[in-house]
């Protein structure tokens, strides 16, 4: 059972705060607030990918890792969604692998309602999604069959990944295929971004389905979030000064510096 | 009122059991066909609510204080039955997904697609481990025992180790093209990455073992190098990476819990 830690309020007033904040800013993007992202090479590259494939007339593989359903495969499958539009306007084979039986049937509806969205829904083949196995090994090896059998020309893995990102990373760049990651396992970032093509980092992850969709929830949600990332740096500053201070000999300074240090110390 | 839930969902004696799972079917029947009928209107607060209270759990169960002596608060007995929920939904789509499985393979073996022997062997694969691992459960046969041992310890560990070790071929290659020095980023990661390597090996650090400890050039020793470059440059950048995904993860989480996709995932009927 995990809880929060012994000091709650303090945890507690800067998770509601950061809450408040993104929950703000995504108020006034849905009241027409105009918002700005950078360039993200990665996402960018998704077209470039989708097109190569359909020139070679070659399928496109979409993997969303062995994670269970949460956030993670939610996210991976809005990409996905997108992605799907994109081959079912061109009339690409797509194939998606899954680990999870959970995200296997709600990825089978995404990507249903992707080529519904475009007006293809006959194009959408059932067999396109496919159940593999649960097990980590079992699961990366029929990808990599996968891979191999159908000599793809696009790749794109979003989700949780663990040991198994660089045998289909590795097995992808075999066959010569234009390759687009993304995890949040910090683990396995270095091996897709020696592997891939395009490597998404961070928290350009959560940042994907705003980049491409455009859609005004998600941009708030994004520029809420750089907020929240503002004031934990803002913390982090603070905190260092006052973990100074604390050392420093200067009777009044110092306690102020130790009181903030020991409100967020968590033995 | 919350005794008599816990009681409700706690275990029951072996002779009512079967009264147990009829009532929770007919009420899963009588929830399903509800859901399919209910009005668009409707279904959409339905959902939000629903999806609201579940998360208001989780938070409220992570916030609450605990009793120090127990490491529990009021709500913290109840997650073992909501991950029994989440467990009977996951078993559910399991039976899809191995649908989907046979779906795919037992078309490639009645249309002899190319290698439609691998589909065969796939199917007899699953079967097999199913039929020997219920019987090694349940029954006391000694030679069914013996086929699950060889079809799991014999094969699948084994072959699940094959697949692992893989990824050291794949770690070579990967890092060959990675660290081809071909510009300014390359370069420092090839030297990062080589004083790393050569600081973790007897033959790296006997190259600076004449430089004394608590010298001035201390420094300079190649395990002070290597563990300054993960503990202060990899470490922050990591963190760094870490935060990132944190407040993405709570803004995502916030959205999906509050409700403001407005159908991202779902287009705009739910």
């Amino acid at each position: 059972m995990q809880h929060a830690f012994e000091k709650i309020w303090p945890v507690l007033i800067v998770e509601v705060l950061t809450a408040i904040i993104i929950v703000w800013r995504i108020l006034s993007a849905q009241r027409g607030k105009e918002l700005f992202i950078r360039r993200i090479p990665g996402l960018n590259a998704i077209d470039e990918a989708i097109g190569r494939a359909t020139e070679m007339g070659r399928p496109v593989l979409m993997v969303p890792g062995i994670g269970g359903f949460g956030v993670v495969a939610l996210q991976a499958l809005s990409i996905f969604s997108y992605i799907a539009r994109s081959t079912a306007k061109f009339g690409n084979r797509i194939i998606m692998p899954v680990a999870d039986a959970t995200v296997y049937t709600v990825a089978e509806e995404v990507i249903r309602d992707a080529y519904q969205a475009e007006g293809h829904p006959e194009r959408f083949d059932p067999d396109s999604i496919r159940f593999l196995s649960d097990r980590q090994f079992a699961f990366a090896s029929g990808v990599a069959g996968l891979i191999q059998r159908e000599q793809i020309a696009s790749s794109f893995m979003f989700g949780e990944f663990f040991a198994e990102s660089l045998i289909f990373a590795e097995t992808g760049n075999m066959v010569g295929a234009i390759q687009v990651a993304g995890t949040v396992q910090t683990t396995q970032i270095p091996f897709f971004i020696a592997a891939c093509d395009y490597t998404i980092i961070g928290d350009e992850y959560y940042a994907a389905s705003a980049y491409i969709s455009r859609d005004p929830t998600m941009l708030g949600s994004l520029v809420g979030q750089d907020f929240g990332k503002l004031l934990i740096t803002a913390l982090f500053t603070v905190g260092m000064i006052s973990a100074t201070l604390a050392a420093l000999d200067v009777p009044a300074l110092s306690a102020a510096g130790k009181w903030f240090v020991e409100l967020f110390q968590i033995r | 009122m919350w005794e008599a839930i816990a009681r409700f969902f706690g275990p029951k004696p072996v002779e009512v059991v079967p009264y147990y799972v009829a009532g929770a079917v007919i009420f899963s029947v009588l929830v399903i066909i509800l859901l399919i009928n209910l009005p668009s209107r409707a279904r959409k607060p339905l959902i939000a609510t629903v999806t609201f209270l579940a998360g208001l759990f989780y938070a409220t169960e992570f916030f609450l204080p605990i009793d120090e002596a127990t490491q529990k608060n009021m709500l913290t007995d109840y997650l073992v039955p909501a991950r029994k929920l989440g467990s009977l939904l996951a078993g559910m789509t399991l039976t899809l997904g191995i649908l989907s499985l046979v779906r795919v393979h037992g078309r490639n073996i009645a249309r002899l697609r190319a290698g439609w022997y691998n589909s065969v062997a796939l199917l007899a694969a699953m079967v097999a481990m199913v039929v020997f691992g219920l019987m090694d459960k349940y029954s006391t046969h000694e030679g069914a025992k013996r086929v699950f041992n060889v079809l799991f310890e014999g094969m699948l560990i084994n072959m699940d180790a094959t697949m692992f070790s893989l990824i050291a071929f794949y770690i070579v290659s990967a890092s060959y093209r990675a660290f081809r020095i071909r510009s300014v980023e390359a370069t420092i990661l090839m030297t990062a990455a080589f004083l790393v390597m050569l600081g973790q090996v007897p033959v790296g650090l006997a190259l600076t073992a004449w430089i004394p400890r608590d010298s001035m050039f201390d420094w300079m020793r190649l395990e002070v190098v290597k563990e300054w470059l993960l503990t202060v440059l990899n470490a922050a950048a990591l963190r760094a990476i870490a935060f990132g995904l944190g407040v993405g993860g709570l803004a995502i989480s916030l959205r999906i819990w509050l409700s403001l996709e407005r159908g991202a995932y779902f287009e705009r009927e739910i």
